[in-house]
């Protein structure tokens, strides 16, 4: 497609497409013939799962591609300028004058032997003229501008926690004051509070200092919260391209409409999210056809044959043939007859949690009390014996086919209290009771045997399904481990038992999985891999530690489908551990938050989050992003 | 702060307990702890020389009085460098054979260890910055070639070939005929003694550094902050240096400081092809006329070499690197 040079589009990219170029592997296009414009002082988002090729864009962009990548076809307009065509000595001094960014896990972005002001002072004197104190002066000004306080400007970016190190990298992509921010999904993996205050800081000094933004993100939410218009890629490709508001009302591309259905309002009696299924095409091959094809629930027999353009309509662009004659426009071999009226809804999987299950949830048998639990940890530092005291007074019931959601910051005491519940630690006061197989029973109590027998009984999911699964052993060989210890299976059965789990966490067709290591696995299928483990003992309880906060937002609803389906069909409860309040409305039905230690907040989910009463609990609602209210 | 004076604090812990190992092992048994240790040193059934014995009294002392009298007065034998006679050069004393032969070492080795650091750690670098070129291919294959070669069989071939064949260079000893001292004859024949032997050490003590420093280098390019500084459009030559450089040299500079302290070990060979009087040669006489308070001392001296180094190393790291000052403090 071509785009006429727009006189006032302050960086115009045409035509892009990057190789990768792999001197053992098959090589593979990750971005395709992408065009798009950004005006001066526009707030333009980039969206797409991981691996939809956000972050090759913005590398190509920046011009920072390394082998094996390479632009291989297209340009990239600067104000006017082809920075392609350019050397790298005529590109320097652009550099950060007019373009910087902020990179995706930015956490490695500063020099960690040098102190932060000079990591400040280098490019300020490539760049300008201050000098000397006049340049301490500009970084003052830039820690004002993020909020951070002046002692740290001589600091070692080490002794910066992680949301101080993104604001100070955030300070120094404005250093220069530049034409463009690149901003890759600058917040992931930071507590929800910090990402939402960061992000406010950022539209914040946009609009005020007017400089243009690119924001790559997989999270639609954020996306819409902050954008003047938005790009959804898929497969390397731009498939739509629209202004946020007419996207949000009106999604053409069924993959924008599948990305926006893992969004729904807490606040309803009933939410329902979808989610798009299966994985992106394997992009070392050539396709023919629409690349979404595959996971597409609106294709056609047109879409397995031709590759939709993408061109303009009504009023964004898109490239989706079905969308297209919906909308009145023309593709050839398709009547408007042969297509239904445009929908908003994604016709996919969904997961649907009412109000009125909760209710009934809450009302069945108990299978663990917590009473009145604290735990004090004392440490000895030199001489003085320390101690803090990481669980106050919780107490909270957990039943039989019901899941209570711990919401809290990091170090609030969530870990602490999974570490009681599954007897690693003996509360300092109070009971915690099992109301297992046996009977009543006080979980302390429990030494030996009667231990490993509890443990049978609760399992834990953590948080990074990446490192909880051992990468050198086949998918089969990590569920055979707690089929043999917990229930001696051998031979067929426990191959049979194998496939039953496999089969319970919808990694189907089984034999497709057995055989395979983890690292050839998406996110998301690990994760279903590491849940299939827990339930290899047959647990009564599952705890699951931020079990999707690691995953791309596009897998986070199948993860909690998948909980959520565990609870109703096998009986058992889940503590769910979060601090996404969206997320602990779609899977639980009792929500505690927790704050220092203290329960600061209790109640059926819905409730809870419809009226909270802490101030801890209004904050964290507040950084749901919610495009819809 | 608290970093630097754990690890001073440490070192000299060690230090104590080596010494102090040494006092207490051949005083375990009954009996005197000279002759015990000639008798574990020689062996069990070889005849006691009592000359050997007479030796080593010298400096572990007699068993006479309380434990801790000996003890005290162990400790001041050791604080007044008197660390009893050497059996081979009898009468005299080992710190005097040794003071002799240390300066030989000392700036053969040394110096050829600076020079192969330095030398190693351009190599590597520029290596690493020039990646997958010509220049890297060259320098990283050569490398790796000339490290399978032993240190003994290149010294050999350079005797052969610069020594014998060309006659270059002197093939063995330290000096000829002038007077040692600070004077021109002298310092030219040294030099000229210690070209070969440094020659050896230099063919293959960089190679550690070189192929060391590349990777660490190259692994360092990958990181983020390398893109960020070249994102910034800061000059080659900084992010090279700065950025790059700087960073991958934190591992080699630990184990540069550790290498010196280990010098003894790898000078032993060469010194002794060479037939240069240095440490290496001594050690090597010591172990062949069995003169165990020479061989006791340069134990003792070698431990104390090495743990210097350790603590040089942990203290530089701190210095180079700030993360470590917080995380073990
Ligand atoms: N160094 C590399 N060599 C080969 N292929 C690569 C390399 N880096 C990325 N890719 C491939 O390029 C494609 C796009 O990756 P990219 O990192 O741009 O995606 P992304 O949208 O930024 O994903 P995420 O949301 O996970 O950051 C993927 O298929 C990826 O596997
Ligand atoms: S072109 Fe067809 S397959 Fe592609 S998104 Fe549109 S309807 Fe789906
Ligand atoms: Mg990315």
């Amino acid at each position: 497609m071509t785009t006429a040079t727009s006189p006032d589009a302050l960086l115009e990219v045409d035509g892009l497409s990057v190789r990768y170029e792999p001197k053992r592997n098959p090589s593979l296009t990750a971005v395709s013939d992408v065009s798009f414009s950004i005006r001066p002082g526009e707030f333009v988002g980039l969206i797409g799962e991981s691996g939809s090729g956000k972050t090759t864009l913005g590398t190509a962009l920046l011009r920072l591609l390394d082998r094996p990548a390479r632009i291989s076809e297209g340009s990239v307009r600067l104000d006017g300028t082809d920075i392609t065509a350019l050397s790298e000595d005529e590109l320097r001094p652009l550099r950060w004058r007019d373009v910087s960014t902020v990179f995706q896990s930015s956490m490695n972005a500063l020099n960690p032997v040098i102190r932060v002001e000079a990591q400040f002072r280098d490019v300020i004197e490539e760049h300008s003229g201050l000098r000397g104190d006049a340049v301490t002066e500009r970084v003052r000004e830039l820690f004002d501008m993020v909020m951070i306080d002046h002692r740290f400007i001589r600091a070692f970016p080490h002794e910066l926690s992680g949301g101080m190190k993104q604001r100070v990298n955030l300070a120094l992509a404005l250093a220069l004051e530049p034409k463009v921010v690149l901003l890759d999904e600058p917040t992931t993996g930071l507590d929800v509070v910090v990402q939402h205050s960061i992000l406010e800081n950022i539209r914040r000094l946009q609009r005020e200092k007017g400089f243009a933004v690119l924001f790559i993100s997989h999270d639609i939410g954020t996306v819409l919260d902050l954008s003047d218009r938005i790009l959804v890629m898929y497969a390397g490709r731009i498939v739509e391209e629209n202004d946020a508001a007419s996207l949000l009302r009106d999604p053409m591309h069924p993959y924008t409409k599948g990305l926006l259905g893992s969004y729904s309002d807490p606040r309803a009696e009933t939410v329902r999210i979808t989610y798009v299924p299966g994985r992106l095409p394997d992009l070392t091959k050539d396709v023919t056809g629409c690349p979404f094809v595959a996971r597409c629930p609106e294709r056609i027999s047109l879409c397995e044959s031709v590759t939709p353009a993408f061109a303009p309509l009504a009023g964004g662009d898109v490239a989706c043939h079905v969308a297209r004659v919906q909308r009145g426009g023309e593709v050839d071999g398709l009547a408007a007859a042969d297509v239904g009226e445009p929908t908003r809804r994604f016709a996919g999987p969904e997961f649907v949690k009412t109000a009125a299950e909760s209710t009934e949830a809450l009302t069945r048998p108990a299978l663990l009390s917590v009473d009145s639990v604290g735990k004090t940890y004392e440490r000895r530092r030199g001489l003085k014996v320390e101690r803090t005291v990481a669980v106050d007074d919780v107490s909270f019931e957990l039943r039989r086919g019901e899941v209570t959601a711990l919401v809290g910051q990091s170090g609030s005491g969530k870990t602490t209290l999974a570490r009681l519940i599954t007897g690693v630690d003996k509360p300092s006061t109070g009971r915690i009771v099992f109301h297992g197989p046996d009977g009543e029973q006080e979980v302390a109590g429990f030494r030996g045997r009667a231990l490993r027998g509890y443990r049978k009984h609760v399992q834990m999911v953590f948080q990074d399904p990446y490192s909880s699964l051992n990468p050198a052993k086949r998918i089969g060989q990590a569920l055979e481990r707690p089929l043999v210890n917990h229930h001696g299976l051998s031979g067929r059965a426990l191959r049979d038992r194998v496939r039953e789990l496999l089969e319970t966490v919808a990694l189907t067709p089984t034999e497709r999985f057995v055989d395979r290591y983890p690292h050839e696995l998406s996110g998301g299928q690990r994760q279903r891999v590491v849940i299939a483990r827990a339930l290899a003992a047959e647990p009564e309880i599952v705890i699951a530690d931020e079990p999707i906060s690691s995953l791309d937002v596009s897998i986070r609803a199948e993860i909690l489908e998948l909980l959520g389906s565990l609870v109703r069909e096998h009986d058992m409860g889940i503590l769910y551990i979060t601090h996404d309040l969206l997320s602990a409305r779609m899977l639980s039905d009792e929500v505690l938050v927790l704050n220092d230690g203290r329960v600061v907040e209790r109640g059926p989910t819905l409730d809870v989050i419809r009226s909270p009463r802490d101030e801890y609990t209004r904050r964290l609602l507040d950084a749901v992003p919610n495009p819809f209210g | 702060m608290r970093y630097f004076a754990r690890k001073v604090a440490f070192f000299l812990a060690t230090l104590w307990a080596v010494v102090t190992l040494n006092f207490l092992i051949p005083r375990l048994q009954p009996g005197d702890p000279a002759e015990i240790m000639v008798k574990r040193l020689a062996g069990k059934d070889s005849q006691l020389d009592p000359a050997q014995v007479q030796a080593m009294r010298a400096m572990l002392g007699t068993p006479d009085g309380s434990l801790w009298s000996q003890y005290t007065g162990y400790l001041g034998e050791l604080a007044h460098g008197n660390f009893g006679l050497s059996y081979t050069y009898y009468p005299f004393p080992v710190t005097e054979v040794i003071g002799q032969a240390i300066w030989w070492t000392v700036v053969l080795v040394v110096v050829t260890q600076v020079l192969s650091f330095a030398v190693g750690t351009v190599l590597g670098a520029y290596a690493a910055w020039r990646r997958n070129t010509r220049f890297d291919s060259v320098v990283t294959l050569g490398s790796t070639f000339l490290g399978t070669l032993q240190p003994f069989w290149i010294a050999l071939l350079l005797i052969y070939l610069l020594g014998y064949t060309l006659g270059w260079f002197p093939t063995s000893g330290g000096y000829e005929a002038a007077t040692p001292g600070f004077n021109g004859p002298f310092i030219q024949e040294a030099v000229s003694h210690s070209f070969l032997p440094a020659l050896a050490l230099l063919v293959v003590t960089p190679i550690g550094w070189v192929l060391g420093m590349r990777n660490t280098m190259i692994m360092n390019l990958g990181e983020d902050y390398i893109r960020l500084a070249r994102a910034k459009g800061l000059p080659d030559r900084r992010i090279a240096l700065g950025y790059a450089a700087r960073n991958a040299l934190l591992p080699s500079v630990t184990g540069f400081a550790l290498a010196l302290g280990g010098v003894l070990g790898g000078a032993i060979l060469v010194e002794t092809a060479f037939d240069y009087p240095g440490l290496g040669r001594l050690m090597g006489e010591a172990v062949e006329n069995k003169d165990y308070p020479l061989l006791q001392t340069l134990m003792l001296l070698t431990t104390a070499g090495v743990l210097l180094a350790n603590l040089v190393a942990d203290l530089m790291y701190g210095v180079l690197d700030p993360r470590a000052r917080r995380a073990q403090s």
